[in-house]
């Protein structure tokens, strides 16, 4: 089953950590851009089955309800999409009302991600985000309003100045609201990000290691109380309410691309498209492929990219699907390897399986660096 | 070849006093080389050499001069090395020379270097010019400069010469001194060959270029040499002079310099300071001041990844082949496997070699913590010459210990004079001499284990002189001390790799701080590390790295998969460039780590 994913690469003001492919929003491109877009999709219709679509960016709430539908509609003719297809929209709190969440629900979204980050206000104004903790809890009421069942939130922690304590005022906060699903992220701070400028003027420090670790496991461990189950390392859900389309970049599946930057993958073939957005709006509107950098995977390289993604998830890997869909011995090929962090529980064999243990989770580029053997390109 | 007109020199300056600059201006005024044909500085002909403003080989370079007389004359400048490291090239070099320019920078003055050079062409019977450069710039202070030379070095500065050779000012005048104060050579064309080497180098079409300048005698294409130092007899395939491009000719008389071409295949064979005479009719005496040159420092040198054994050899033996002064023999190390110990003259010499075998033949070492050649006597008598702490018998075989000592001198304005005396009893020196001479300029003599020096003498000099002080050293002597073996345990495995030899009364602390900058170099890894310094069984100092417990980074923009590969690549690329002791990675700058200890 196909996932589909549509970059909207516009966003009212760019924030300072933030290194995604995007731009401020122009009304003008932003219409030259969604003509592509229906056309890049419509170039690609094969009718092959589809069941996730999915909104990213960039803030693509910032479209209009009408052009959200025509998007989805473009998908559902493009592709069999089945009945219950996941369409999701990432939304920023401050770019919704009560009649735009209504227009984008009657355009077919049925599941919201909203980008809130944090409910203290003074961690959103270092990240320099245009919303306040209180604007994002009304966001999240007006979605619940608009019909809204299946809505994420999206936390940041090890935020500059975050102590562990104010970092579980957020997930309290979180709580309150009760979301079907969430995602906590670490910060990362790219080499040239503005934050990095704004922490020296500021002066403002990054909690220890030590401290992220312990936001990570206390944050994740409020969740478990709260009922929530860890799916994945950055992601809880109620139960029944993952990511359908997030766990396909997980579970080795296929997924479809729209949008300047966007990325495919299907049947062992990856690509890329044109980063530009006006590169990628000549591209399409010229007849020409938006896509770049089309690669096979080598056998080799599919089984270890299956390995270190599939051990994100909270599930692991089957060891035996692993030996029956790539022919790989897991055991025989890794298990002295990893025998160290088994020791040190930070992995555990179980049931078949071979899953990361929490403390695992947090060191999981270690382990995964013992599947990689050899670098590509 | 008319013996009275020719004139060979060379210019002592200290680095950055305008040598090269100066240089350029003469090969422009004589025509040895259009101006667009030159690249700047064309003499450093290695491009370390000029990235590093500095001189490391001598190349002659043959200018042909009408002087303001009408008459035609030969000029040979011969460039020395510009580092304490080179010492002994310079001497011979200097020897080569009937004059020499002692360049001095108008706003910097005497420096130590331009001092312990200058002294060593006095006692070589140099004529000495004093030039005085870049007195176009605001802060030249030419008459403080003529003071110091007075006051300092002890020449006459009435006839000093003013200059500046980046805007051509005063160079032929500087060009007619030549001809006019330095004497012209003498020799005995008619006597039996003799020819001193001062440099050579391997050509790879050509075998071993040797460079001569002729003192007594004719050479000659066809003729059979004898080098006398290696007693070894090759035929001249080819002579030729630089100007600065190679040209054969047929013959190098008396005065004349020019290299020899006689397929020879090592460098070793052509030592500088060795004399070249003819085979049938050798010199009775060869040119005084011949030495074998020995290194004096010594480290480990190491591939990162063992397989690369084999290509480290080989290039060793390539550069080898162009540097006699290096030594290498095989070395095991638990720790870092198979690798060579290397004698180096130098701490600059071991920088260049380490670099170019990493630019040149693309290695990626480890390097260990440079030392000095000790001297051991053991229980039973026997002397044995130490040049790696591994090597060092134990405690209770030894019966005496001694350690190489350098008579340093340090030039320096007054104010800083305090904070060097208290470095160099810091570093464990005996003050031989303090000369406040005028002007301002105080000469500070020194003896000073040479470890100490190899360690962190410089860089500390310079900081705590804002760079003002100026060194020169030479290594004169041993003396005995109660030196003992450091180890530096990693998960309570000793790693040899990192064994230091230091002095009982410093031990602490070099142990501590030694395992404080361990503990920064190295990462925190999947356990807690833990460091200790040990003498003996006794442990002296103890630091941990605790063990890291985040690495994961979450988001996955779009499903771009392959961020997330390139990003565990990377870090798998990182892993293989540290060494693995045991269990623990080790990056390759901790095994420098007694290097960067900075105050302790």
């Amino acid at each position: 089953m196909l996932g589909l994913y549509l970059h909207i690469p516009f966003c009212s003001a760019i924030c300072n950590y933030c290194n995604f492919n995007r731009g401020l929003f122009d009304a003008a491109v932003k219409e030259r851009y969604v003509a592509a877009l229906l056309q890049e999709i419509r170039t690609a219709a094969d009718d092959s089955p589809a069941d996730s679509i999915f909104f990213g960016g960039g803030t693509p709430s910032l479209l209009e309800p009408s052009e959200i539908a025509a998007l989805v509609e473009a998908c559902r003719a493009s592709f069999a999409c089945t009945a219950d297809t996941e369409v999701t929209l990432e939304a920023n709190p401050e770019t919704v009302s009560p009649e735009r969440l209504e227009g984008f629900r009657a355009a077919g979204v049925n599941r919201l991600s909203f980008g809130v980050q944090s409910f203290r206000d003074d961690e959103l104004q270092r990240l320099s985000r245009l919303h306040s903790a209180s604007r994002a809890e009304q966001a999240f009421r007006m979605a619940r309003a608009a019909g809204f069942d299946n809505i994420s939130l999206d936390l940041m922690m090890w935020l500059p100045q975050q102590t562990i304590a104010q970092w579980l005022e957020s997930i309290d906060a979180l709580i309150a609201l009760g979301p079907e699903h969430a995602s906590m992220y670490l910060l990362e701070l790219y080499p040239n990000a503005p934050l990095r400028d704004a922490m020296a003027r500021g002066q403002w420090s990054l909690a220890p290691d030590d401290d992220a670790a312990d936001m990570y496991l206390s944050g994740l461990d409020r969740m478990d109380k709260a009922g929530y189950v860890q799916y994945e390392i950055s992601n809880v859900a109620r139960p029944g309410r993952e990511a359908r389309h997030n766990l396909k970049y997980w579970r080795d599946g296929a997924w479809l691309g729209f949008g300047c930057g966007a990325h495919s993958t299907r049947n062992g073939v990856r690509w890329k498209n044109l980063s530009g957005t006006e590169d990628y709006i000549a591209a399409v509107s010229g007849g020409r492929p938006a896509s770049v950098e089309r690669r096979v995977l080598s056998a080799a390289e599919r089984v270890e990219d299956a390995l270190f993604t599939g051990l994100r998830l909270n599930e692991g890997l089957d060891l035996q699907a692993v030996q029956r869909r790539y022919g790989l011995d897991f055991l025989g090929q890794f298990g002295a390897e990893l025998q160290p962090f088994v020791d040190q529980g930070l992995l555990i064999y179980d049931h078949g399986r071979v899953r990361l243990t929490r403390a695992g989770m947090l060191l999981a580029h270690e382990i995964m660096t013992v599947f990689i053997s050899a670098t590509v390109r | 070849m008319n013996q009275a007109h020719i004139r060979n020199f060379s210019i002592i300056a200290h680095i950055d006093h305008g040598k090269s600059t100066l240089a350029d201006r003469f090969l422009e005024l004589t025509g040895a080389l259009q101006a667009r044909e030159m690249e700047a500085q064309v003499l450093d002909a290695m491009d370390l050499e000029r990235e590093r403003g500095i001189t490391i080989k001598a190349h002659p370079v043959r200018l042909n001069y009408t002087a303001k007389n009408g008459q035609q004359y030969v000029l040979n400048l011969i460039d020395t090395p510009g580092h304490v490291d080179f010492g002994y090239e310079v001497t011979r070099s200097l020897a080569a020379c009937e004059g020499a320019l002692l360049l001095v920078d108008a706003s910097q003055g005497v420096e130590a270097q331009t001092l312990a050079n200058a002294y060593l062409a006095v006692e070589n019977n140099l004529e000495i010019i004093p030039v005085i450069n870049k007195i176009d710039l605001p802060s030249a202070q030419p008459d403080e400069c003529k003071r110091q030379i007075e006051d300092i070095i002890g020449l006459d500065s009435a006839t000093a010469i003013l200059a500046s050779a980046k805007e051509g000012t005063g160079v032929h005048d500087i060009l007619e001194a030549v001809v006019d104060r330095f004497p012209p050579p003498a020799g005995d064309p008619a006597a039996p060959l003799k020819a001193l080497i001062f440099d050579s180098w391997f050509d790879p079409y050509r075998g071993v270029v040797i460079v001569v300048r002729v003192i007594d005698g004719m050479l000659r294409t066809k003729s059979k040499i004898r080098l006398m130092a290696t007693k070894q007899d090759f035929e001249v395939d080819g002579l030729g002079i630089f100007s600065p491009k190679a040209i054969p000719v047929d013959e190098l008389g008396v005065g004349e310099v020019g290299f020899i071409v006689a397929n020879i295949k090592v460098v070793a064979d052509a030592k500088i300071g060795d004399t070249v005479t003819e085979t049938l009719r050798q010199t009775t005496e060869p040119f005084p001041g011949f030495k074998e040159l020995k290194p004096m420092v010594f480290a480990g040198l190491y591939p990162v990844e063992s397989h690369q054994y084999a290509e480290l050899r080989e290039a060793l033996d390539k550069l080898r082949l162009n540097d006699a002064s290096f030594f290498y023999e095989p070395e095991t190390s638990a720790a870092l496997g198979f690798g060579f110990r290397c004698g180096f003259l130098g701490l600059l010499h071991m920088e260049i070699v380490q670099e170019r075998l990493e630019r040149e033949y693309n290695m990626d070492l480890v390097t260990t913590a440079p030392g000095v050649l000790y001297r051991v006597t053991t229980t039973n008598g026997e002397v044995q010459e130490i040049d790696s702490p591994a090597k060092l018998p134990d405690a209770g075989l030894i019966s005496k210990l001694e350690e190489p000592v350098i008579t340093a001198m340090v030039l320096t304005p007054s104010e800083f004079v305090g904070p060097i005396l208290q470095l160099c009893q810091d570093k464990r020196g005996v003050q031989k001499k303090l000369e406040y001479l005028k002007s301002d300029r105080v000469l500070i003599t020194y003896e000073l284990p040479f470890n100490e020096v190899v360690l962190d003498f410089y860089d500390r000099l310079k900081t705590i002189s804002r760079g003002y002080a100026s060194l020169d050293y030479h290594v004169t002597g041993y003396w005995e001390s109660p030196l003992v073996k450091m180890d530096i345990l990693v998960n309570g495995e000793p790693v040899d790799a990192l064994s230091i030899i230091v002095h009982r009364d410093a031990a602490y602390d070099r142990g501590r701080a030694l395992a404080a900058k361990m503990r920064e170099l190295i990462p925190r890894q999947m356990f807690e590390i833990a460091i200790q310094a040990s003498i003996g069984t006794r442990i002296i100092a103890r630091e941990s790295v605790k063990a890291l417990r985040k690495n994961v980074l979450a988001k996955c923009y779009g499903g771009d998969i392959s961020r997330k590969r390139k990003l565990l690549e990377k870090q798998k690329e990182g892993k293989k460039r540290m060494k693995r002791v045991g269990r623990v990675e080790i990056p390759q700058e901790a095994f420098l780590a007694v290097l960067k200890m900075g105050t302790e």
